[in-house]
């Protein structure tokens, strides 16, 4: 092989491959870098969301708005108190618990807000999840996660459809049976606290 | 380009030389993604951007590529394009980049893209190289599109997530209300029943044997 020939199969591929790798890295990372701040405010946004709705309270659609009342209304969680507390001028209305637990495909997270002075659930928002889309992905369903506002478990699974409105029952969603199961026992742990 | 090329090239990839049904390629996301059509289509999206894009930018290199590295070179295109897919929907439509999850992650493994790329990229010029991923792209949906409105609507008696059949019907209709889902269908099972009758009927009603001599341009 000649030294012409050895540059033009071995050197140049390699060189070739470097410098193309550098110019897509760079492409992809300046893009990342443009909306890593977008990104972070959709995350936060996200949370104070949930956090809201997980209270019992209407989500507005402005994003300004459910900043606003965050800011005003909502303290923690820090070390001595575990839990988001959501205070309606100055009395509170709801300790919102993260809560996490087990689905078929990976953890499933939620804030579940619990009103201090009687002890019922004020709402449930599931956060994240990877259950499977259109059977346990259902969770994330609004009447799903609006049927535990005002229960207090321990909680027995009903079949889906019966829309239970007992203290202590929830539906299941039809098909997902371990996610439905993780759910109960992600609320029965928060709720024998209580 | 040749007068007529880019019509041929609609209706091969539409039609006899149909990713899914015919070269049945991108199999994994036709069963992964259609059990609800609203993921289908943002998957579809993505595969068809990608795909136009990652065409177009390899057949515009396809001079400089050395050959013996053209599968990595043609896959870090492919890469980036879906990083920043990715990236965008993140940044700018959360919701869905939520709902869709690690869907957007797997165009990277959609073999439509990368066999387009080497079968057809790799040896024409760019602009037909990017009408042959549209239409690719396109192709691709249309199927998708079919398999998935018929997984949700006899799955979850919904299209769209709107509920069109069972109780709470759109259309308040008291005959509808004993709908019963079939919950197969948004299971993976579902998907195989659906795909093989659609390729089933497809290939024996649309396509005449003749047609079917599989795809010129991969004997080039």
């Amino acid at each position: 092989m000649s030294v012409s020939q050895a540059i033009r199969e071995r050197v140049r591929p390699v060189l070739f491959m470097l410098g193309f790798s550098v110019v897509a890295i760079s492409l992809v990372s300046a893009l990342h870098l443009a909306t890593a701040a977008a990104v972070e405010r959709n995350a936060g946004l996200f949370r104070q969301r949930a956090v809201m709705a997980a209270a019992g309270l209407t989500v507005p659609p402005r994003p300004a708005e459910v900043i606003e009342w965050y800011h005003n209304a909502v303290t923690g969680p820090d070390e001595d108190q575990p839990y988001f507390k959501v205070s309606d001028q100055a009395h509170v209305i709801a300790h919102v618990h993260p809560m996490r637990g087990q689905g078929l495909w990976g953890t499933i997270h939620a804030m579940v807000g619990v009103n201090p002075d009687n002890g019922l659930i004020t709402g449930v928002s599931f956060v994240e999840h990877n259950e499977t889309p259109g059977l346990g992905a259902r969770i994330s369903e609004p009447w799903f996660e609006q049927q535990f506002s005002g229960k207090a478990g321990p909680f027995k699974v009903v079949p889906e459809g019966t829309r239970s409105q007992a203290k202590d029952e929830m539906d299941a969603v039809t098909g997902a049976t371990v996610t439905t199961t993780a759910v109960r026992d992600m609320l029965n742990k928060l709720m024998e606290k209580h | 380009m040749p007068k007529g090329e880019a019509k041929r090239i609609f209706r091969n990839n539409l039609g006899a030389e149909n990713p899914v049904f015919a070269q049945i390629l991108g199999i994994c996301s036709t069963l992964a993604v259609t059990n609800v059509v609203e993921n289908t289509v943002v998957m579809c999206l993505g595969l068809v951007f990608v795909l136009t894009l990652s065409n177009t930018v390899i057949s515009a290199l396809r001079k400089w590529i050395p050959s013996r590295i053209r599968m990595m070179v043609e896959v870090l295109v492919i890469a980036s394009f879906v990083i920043m897919v990715d990236i965008a929907l993140r940044a700018w439509l959360p919701d869905i980049s939520r709902q869709l999850g690690p869907y957007v992650g797997l165009i990277i493994t959609n073999c439509i893209i990368m066999g387009r790329a080497e079968a057809f990229a790799m040896n024409n010029k760019p602009w037909p190289s990017a009408l042959d991923g549209l239409s690719s792209g396109l192709g691709y949906s249309y199927v998708l599109l079919a398999i998935a409105f018929a997984r949700e609507l006899l799955g979850a008696g919904s299209v769209w997530g709107i509920q069109l059949l069972g109780r709470d019907n759109i259309f308040a209709a008291a005959w509808l209300e004993g709908w019963t889902n079939w919950s197969i269908m948004v299971m993976a099972p579902g998907a195989f029943f659906m795909l093989a009758l659609f390729i089933w009927i497809v290939k024996g009603l649309w396509i005449k044997p003749g047609e079917q001599k599989g795809c010129a341009q991969c004997r080039k």
